[in-house]
């Protein structure tokens, strides 16, 4: 009997990595199209391109196809490889927009993987390298990840020059924990890290200043780096930014982040990074809402128990993800209040029953 | 013996013995520790070991079970033994003991209860390898035929080298056959060696039953009772694949194919299958792939869960400690006769047995017979019927609907069977019947809708059941359980007491059947007067069941709204433009928005999340701790916290319990008992327990599984079936319904339910196809090696299936080698290309299913390494080349490559002449095409060979072939790629002979060697030591030879005297000799005379042999004729 082939089909441009990491992961094959037909420049964009091709060096076996105009794509995914990489990342994305996929994707390569991209390490779009190093990898660690996973900032490359360069270590993993994290916490330190490159670093200690002014009533645990990196390593362009992030009792990591900006005082960009924070917080959680769908991603690979996680409401993408999920894996969450006696809670429970995935990639002995 | 009366003993109430044991009874009570202690210090410390090692035995890797306890899924319980050696006997004999009925087609799984929380499903394997591979991997216990009579198959070891590799579930072993053996002692000796050797196979001390003759078609009660007491006290342990993957033995199959499509394609469309069963290992998901072995991999077009077919007593309705007679009588086997009933493809049989009259109303009646009797007393059409009937909404209206005279449409939604309207009214109609048994049961109640192929549901309930199939909630299947259940206790046994019960029943179903919406109004009103019922997004439905685009959902309710009505109104749409936006960037952070930031410029804003922070004091009972500093200080804070948080989850955990009201003082009060809980518990943990063996690793792990388990559970519990099932697919336990689309005819057109159908799920990893690369050995019973290339069948995951191995060595962890053969004795890789399973998947290899080669057939076992989309396998090639020209260490080489190209990509390589002498390419010249430069560490010689050793990488051919059994008419008979040995015997092919390959007497010429010849000008240069010592010959006789010896007369004597005694002692020696040659030859003819003798009896006794194998051989030959494979000596 012939093996069935069944695609999933997409539309449109968004959600694109988000798919294509579920690809990969599950095995199905899909296929998007209508990327960008609308549009006077229509088909993938090179950062796109750029990560198809990051995708294609990280696995083995991948075939992608892409239409000569370049606004549909197939895509049929390998395994996992892993192992020493490099990638040269375009400076049209930062290179948040690259690893996010990666360290969902990491624990379940074959072999642990060591990969090494260059470009822009913060920029206003994606996550920056700090929040990545400081926040993403921590939430990993909630899944049992954590023997050497490491992120390295050797270079620093702001926008749009580039010349960063940073060094990611991810182990690999036979199945991850389920997540049982209901409990919120309180907020018991701050931290925060402020980076100058190529301009003045009294920069960073006048951002650090400004945002002490606010945050200096809460808690005294609070400490905030200031970062600085010189000559080769300090990138191509000019550029700071303030990172901040707020850790709980019980582990729970808000952040927040802002650039630089053309005619903007670093003390502003510091207050900005500050209420963005407070924002987050507000919000409450166990997770962010950056990192909403890295962990509901991990909850539905976790063993076949029931993994529940209290996060805010989700934002758009994430209930595109959930829906993804669904077509993917099969599996659904049951999302109810955190808190039904307390009717201003917006706060949401995420519960599901995991799939059991377990890493097929993994060589034995 | 027993009638014997003996004389009760009287106890002495005076005297010195009775006080005497008065005072020892008094110091027996409770635990006498010196009865026990040891005697010794050394002997103290060997009990302790020994105790030690013992709790260490006990321990096993903990392993989550995923079954759960309450409603688990039955046990399946496989009868497995060669032909002839009882298994259908003892199918018969448990069912009779389980369910009081008899059986005389037990075929396919046939479930019945057993106790209060254990259901059991029989299955019978019959003697095909591929009905044994599909059994051993879903059987929860193997009872394990074995012939007593004759001793062990070898399709018994077979099927346990099979169980090995796929986790071994348990096994009891039963000797049948043993009336046959009439000598008690032989008897004895056969059960101990049968024993003996089913011990080294299992495990020491494994259960081996024995049972002796039949009686009335059945094994005596008295053994079977005592079996089905160690079936009842069986625990099973979990099985890794079983608990990773769901799946299902289907014990019933109907196809649901439009009839005029299977007419017009004259039977040979694909059909819309639907298979039943319960589930088992994990949670079904709808939107998965299964595998059907025998079949194929088919999507799961819908899956729907069921009424039990056959229920466990509920708390409610067994509540005494043992089971009842009557739940004894559940029996749920669809492909048997139960009751006397068989369905053929396309009659009905009913089993009579004994005399049978009409109206003979004393005798209970058999199901079929009652069915026959029905039919013939049917006196109105069901068009009449349909017409009188009264359709009422709801099982509770109390007015019927008016029926509409359209009788055409009527009858369509009747056969659909989808209309609630026609479903009530069956409600209705067993009610009747309830509440007045003398009312013959109407005819339709036993006619079917679907048409029926061979498998068969109970008759009496085909309505309900498939009534179930399309409830709309589960509220409704309960109902229809409970109709179910009681509708067969009606039929079945006419049973006094159960009036009563029965009207009990109906009084709680009154009271039940005020409509839901009232049930709470009052409830809900007082919601609503508190006000606190705030207006929430359903998540769960805007995120999976609107089609609504994530940004509509989020942004709020009046949007989300008004669109959800639009989708009702209006045909058309207006495309949503947001989506398709290309500005709008796949992004990993939110840009800030600096409007909604200004909100925190506010000095009263910033102070309102100060509670948030460990800082900021939050309730009253907190207390004022608060500006403290220290560590312990936030600990404890941050501990409160979470116990507060918990007790959240709990609240959230009981939805429907009653809300908290929101009383301040109540609250404090409350708080404060929580508080003191806190401490409480705190303060146990600490002091209580001082000694507390600290929980070890096996406990502590245990205790988490423990833990993870009652989460599951607890987390669904309040949440109706749909969303659940949703959420959690179908859980184990669940009776469903599995509709598969395109499935290929020959699995209706030959169904067989002898043959077991199971439905395997796969994981996403499992759908997947890829180079698997396994660790194999073969199997130490199977006579002959393994090559490289030819096909192996493989039993691996739920699959069996036919692929292409080569197999290889880790060569010095450098490169995978190619073997030719597999080797003996070792372990060995093999890479195939097939579809994958996970890593540490055992499996099993054959070399032919079929049963046409009498030994043994697992050909080798092994488990699951690696998968990968490309196989690294090498094997060695040497390229050979000629030198053409020599010079002094560097060689012209040619003949090796064929171009400059080729050359060039091997500069560099080592090569090595034929005697030894390494060397390197260097570059490539520019004539003859491909002739190359390279370097020696010496001269080599114009007649020596050059050659250079490479790796040449190889991949497995892709070739996958599933073992499609089930597909065949005669299911045993599946052939796959054969062997190339096979195909040219069968097709009479020589094996092709390469001449360049054979073996033929090298010629060699002798060599010849020139003599070293040393210039003479050189020789004259050279030192002394160095210079060749030649010197000519000499000619001219020496003095010694020239001189003339003159002796004196004594020395003249004495010479002569000499010569004379060597002359006697020569004599002396050849004289000796010559003796002792004679007595060697006397030696060697009486030898030879002993060797001659010996070699008669030699010849003797091969004579004997071979006419002792010649009768064996062909006495097996005239057995072989008699019945297929593995003939027996009956002794009959």
């Amino acid at each position: 009997m012939a093996q069935p082939i069944s695609f999933i089909h997409f539309s449109g441009h968004q959600h694109f990595r988000s798919r294509l990491v579920l690809s990969i992961l599950s095995g199905r094959h899909v296929r998007i199209d209508k990327i960008r037909s609308e549009d006077k420049n229509p088909g993938l964009r090179d950062y796109e391109i750029s990560l198809l091709r990051l995708l294609e060096k990280a696995t083995n076996g991948t075939i992608i196809e892409i239409s000569v105009t370049g606004t549909a794509i197939l895509l049929k995914p390998g395994v996992i490889l892993g192992g020493t990489l490099q990638h040269e990342c375009p400076l049209s994305r930062a290179i948040g927009y690259f690893l996010e996929p990666i360290i969902m994707l990491a624990p379940f390569a074959k072999k642990p993987i060591n990969i090494t991209l260059m470009g822009i390490t913060t920029d206003d779009h994606d996550l920056s390298a700090d929040i990545l190093r400081t926040v993403t990898l921590p939430h990993l660690q909630l899944f049992g990840i954590s023997e050497g996973l490491e992120l390295r900032i050797k270079k620093r490359g702001a926008s749009p020059g580039g010349g960063g360069e940073v060094q990611f270590l991810c182990p690999i993993v036979k199945q991850v924990n389920t997540l049982n994290f209901v409990d919120a916490g309180k907020i018991k330190r701050i931290r925060g890290v402020a980076h100058a490159v190529r301009v003045t670093p009294q920069f960073s200690n006048r951002m650090i200043e400004a945002s002490r002014s606010i945050l200096n009533r809460y808690i005294p645990d609070i400490y905030l780096y200031s970062d600085v990196y010189k000559g080769n390593e300090s990138g191509k362009s000019p550029g700071y930014a303030l990172t901040l992030l707020a850790e709980s009792t019980t582990s729970a990591i808000y952040c927040a982040e802002a650039i630089s900006e053309a005619g903007v005082a670093p003390e502003d960009i510091g207050l900005r990074a500050t209420r963005a924070l407070l924002t987050e917080v507000e919000k409450g959680g166990c997770v962010d809402q950056k990192h909403q769908i890295l962990v509901l991603l991990m909850m539905v690979l976790g063993s076949e128990d029931v993994g529940r996680c209290r996060m805010a409401e989700p934002m758009p993408k994430t209930i595109q993800f959930l829906r993804d999920i669904r077509t993917f894996f099969a599996t659904s969450f049951k999302i109810v209040p955190a808190d039904i006696s307390d009717p201003n809670c917006s706060q949401l429970l995420y519960s599901c029953y995991g799939t059991g995935y377990v890493n097929a990639n993994r060589t034995l002995a | 013996m027993d009638d014997q009366t003996h004389k009760a003993h009287r106890k002495t109430d005076k005297g010195g013995k009775a006080n005497k044991k008065d005072k020892g009874k008094e110091k027996q009570h409770g635990y006498n520790e010196k009865a026990f202690a040891p005697m010794s210090g050394r002997r103290a410390d060997r009990q302790g070991r020994r105790n030690v090692e013992r709790d260490q035995t006990r321990l096993h890797v903990p392993l989550v079970n995923r079954t759960p306890d309450e409603d688990p899924p039955p046990v399946i319980i496989a009868i497995v033994g060669p032909s002839g050696v009882g298994k259908t006997t003892l199918l018969k004999s448990l069912v009779r003991r389980y369910a009081k009925q008899t059986l005389n087609d037990a075929k396919g799984p046939i479930t019945v209860v057993s106790g209060k929380k254990r259901r059991l499903t029989f299955i019978e394997c019959n003697n095909d390898i591929n009905s044994m591979i599909d059994i051993g991997k879903i059987a929860d216990l193997v009872l394990l035929m074995v012939d007593g009579s004759f001793g062990f198959e070898m399709e018994t070891f077979e099927f346990l080298n099979i169980l090995q590799s796929h986790g071994f579930p348990k096994v009891i072993g039963i000797l049948s056959h043993l009336d046959l053996i009439k000598k008690a002692s032989t008897l004895k000796d056969t059960k101990k060696a049968l024993k003996k050797r089913f011990w080294t196979e299992i495990y020491q001390g494994a259960k081996l039953f024995y049972l002796s003759g039949v009686l009335n078609g059945r094994y005596p009660d008295t053994e079977i009772t005592n079996l089905t007491r160690f079936i009842s006290v069986m625990k099973f342990r979990p099985l890794v694949f079983r608990n990773s993957h769901p799946y299902l033995l289907a014990d019933r199959l109907e196809d649901l194919t439009p009839r005029e499509t299977v007419r017009t394609s004259k039977g040979k469309c694909d059909r819309t299958v639907t298979l039943y069963g319960y589930v088992r290992g994990t949670n079904l998901r709808l939107g998965t792939n299964v595998h059907i072995p025998g079949v194929g991999d088919l999507p799961l077009a819908s899956v729907t869960a069921l009424g039990d077919p056959c229920p466990l007593p509920t708390a409610d309705s067994e509540k005494r400690r043992k089971l009842s007679e009557k739940k004894k009588l559940l029996i749920h086997a669809p492909m048997s006769d139960v009751g006397g009933v068989m369905y053929d493809k396309d009659a009905v049989w009913v089993n009579v047995p004994g005399s049978f009259t009409r109206g003979n109303n004393e005798i209970p009646q058999g199901e079929g017979e009652q069915m026959v009797m029905d039919l013939q007393d049917v006196d109105q059409t069901l068009e009449d019927r349909v017409a009188q009937s009264n359709i009422r909404l709801f099982g509770s209206s109390s007015k019927a609907l008016v029926v509409d005279e359209d009788k055409d449409s009527e009858e369509e939604e009747y056969s659909e069977q989808s209309d609630s309207g026609i479903d009530s009214d069956e409600d209705s109609e067993d009610e009747d019947m309830d509440e007045d048994e003398d009312i013959p049961r109407h005819a339709d109640n036993t006619g079917r809708t679907t048409r029926r192929t061979v498998t068969r549901t109970l008759p009496s309930n085909t309505q309900e059941r498939t009534e179930i199939d399309y409830a709309e909630s589960d509220s409704d299947l309960g109902e229809n359980e409970d109709a179910r259940v009681k509708l067969r206790e009606d039929n079945d046994i006419p049973d006094d007491d159960d009036e009563g019960e029965d009207e009990g029943e109906e009084e709680d179903e009154e009271e039940e059947s005020i409509p839901r919406w009232k049930a709470n109004l009052a409830d809900r009103a007082a919601q609503l007067a508190a006000g606190t019922h705030k207006r929430r997004k359903d998540w769960i439905k805007l995120i999976y069941n609107s089609s609504l685009s994530p940004e509509e959902i989020v942004n709020g309710q009046q949007s989300t709204d008004k669109s959800s009505e639009d989708e009702g109104d209006d045909f058309f749409q207006v495309k949503s433009t947001h989506a398709e936006d290309p500005d709008v960037l796949d992004q990993g952070k939110e840009p800030l928005d600096e409007e909604s930031l200004k909100k925190w410029e506010d000095e009263e804003m910033l102070d309102s999340i100060r509670n948030l922070f460990i800082t900021g004091a939050e309730a009253a009972a907190e207390g004022e701790g608060g500006d403290g500093e220290g560590e312990g200080e936030d600990e404890e804070g941050s501990e409160g916290e979470g116990e507060d948080e918990d007790e959240e989850g709990v609240d959230e955990d009981n939805v429907g319990g009653s809300s908290s009201k929101p009383t301040g003082k109540l609250t404090r009060a409350e708080a404060l008992a929580k508080k003191k809980e806190i401490l409480k518990r705190k303060f146990d943990e600490q002091y209580d327990d001082p000694s507390g063996p600290k929980a070890d690793f096996y406990d502590e792990k245990k205790d988490e599984i423990a833990a993870q388990l009652a989460l599951n559970r607890a987390e669904f519990e309040g949440v109706d079936a749909e969303a659940r099932t949703l959420v959690e697919g179908f859980r184990p336990g669940q009776y469903v319904r599995i509709e598969l689309h395109d499935v290929p005819c020959e699995m209706i057109e030959n169904f067989d339910p002898t043959f077991p159908i199971i439905v395997g799920g796969l994981l996403p990893a499992e759908e997947r196809f890829g180079y698997v690369q396994v660790r194999i050995k073969r199997h130490r019973w199977f006579n002959r090696t393994l090559k490289t290339n030819d096909p192996l069948i493989f039993s691996l995951g739920w699959r069996r299936f036919q692929s292409i191995p080569i197999y290889s060595l880790d060569d010095h962890s450098i490169r995978m080698r190619m073997l030719k053969y597999t080797p003996e004795h070792m372990h060995c890789y093999a890479t195939f290309y097939g579809p994958v399973a996970l890593p540490n998947t055992g499996f099993c290899a054959f070399n032919s299913l079929g049963t046409d080669r009498p030994g043994f057939r697992i050909s080798a076992t092994g488990v699951v390494l690696d998968i990968d989309r490309s196989a690294k396998i090498v094997k060695k090639i040497k390229l050979t080349g000629v030198p053409y020209k020599i010079f002094k260490n560097t060689a012209f080489i040619k003949d090796m490559f064929s171009t400059a190209l080729e050359v060039a990509k091997f500069e560099g390589a080592n090569v090595r002449t034929v005697s030894g002498i390494r060397g390197q390419v260097k570059k490539a010249l520019p004539k003859p095409d491909g002739a190359f430069r390279a370097t020696f560490e010496d001269k080599i010689l114009k007649s020596d060979i050059v050659f250079l050793r490479a790796w040449y990488s190889i991949q497995p051919r892709k070739f996958y072939n599933p073992v499609t059994s089930l597909l065949l008419s005669d299911k045993s008979k599946w052939t796959g790629m054969r062997l190339t040995g096979q195909v040219r015997r069968d097709e009479g092919l020589k094996t092709p002979l390469d001449i360049n390959s054979t073996y033929k007497k090298i010629e060699r010429a002798p060599r010849r060697f020139n003599p070293l010849i040393v210039p003479k000008k050189l020789q004259a240069a050279l030192p002394y030591g160095s210079k060749p010592k030649l010197m000519a010959p000499q000619r001219a006789p020496t003095y010694l030879q020239k001189r003339a010896v003159v002796m004196e007369p004594e020395e003249r004597k004495a010479v002569a005297l000499m010569q004379q005694i060597r002359a006697l002692r020569k004599d002396q020696i050849a004289r000796r000799h010559e003796k002792k040659e004679e007595k060697k030859a006397e030696r060697a003819k009486r030898l030879e005379k002993e060797e001659a003798k010996k070699g008669e009896r030699e010849k003797e006794r091969k004579k004997d042999v071979m006419r002792m194998a010649g009768q064996k051989s062909k006495r097996e030959a005239e057995m072989q004729e008699g019945g297929g494979r593995g003939p027996k000596r009956r002794k009959t």
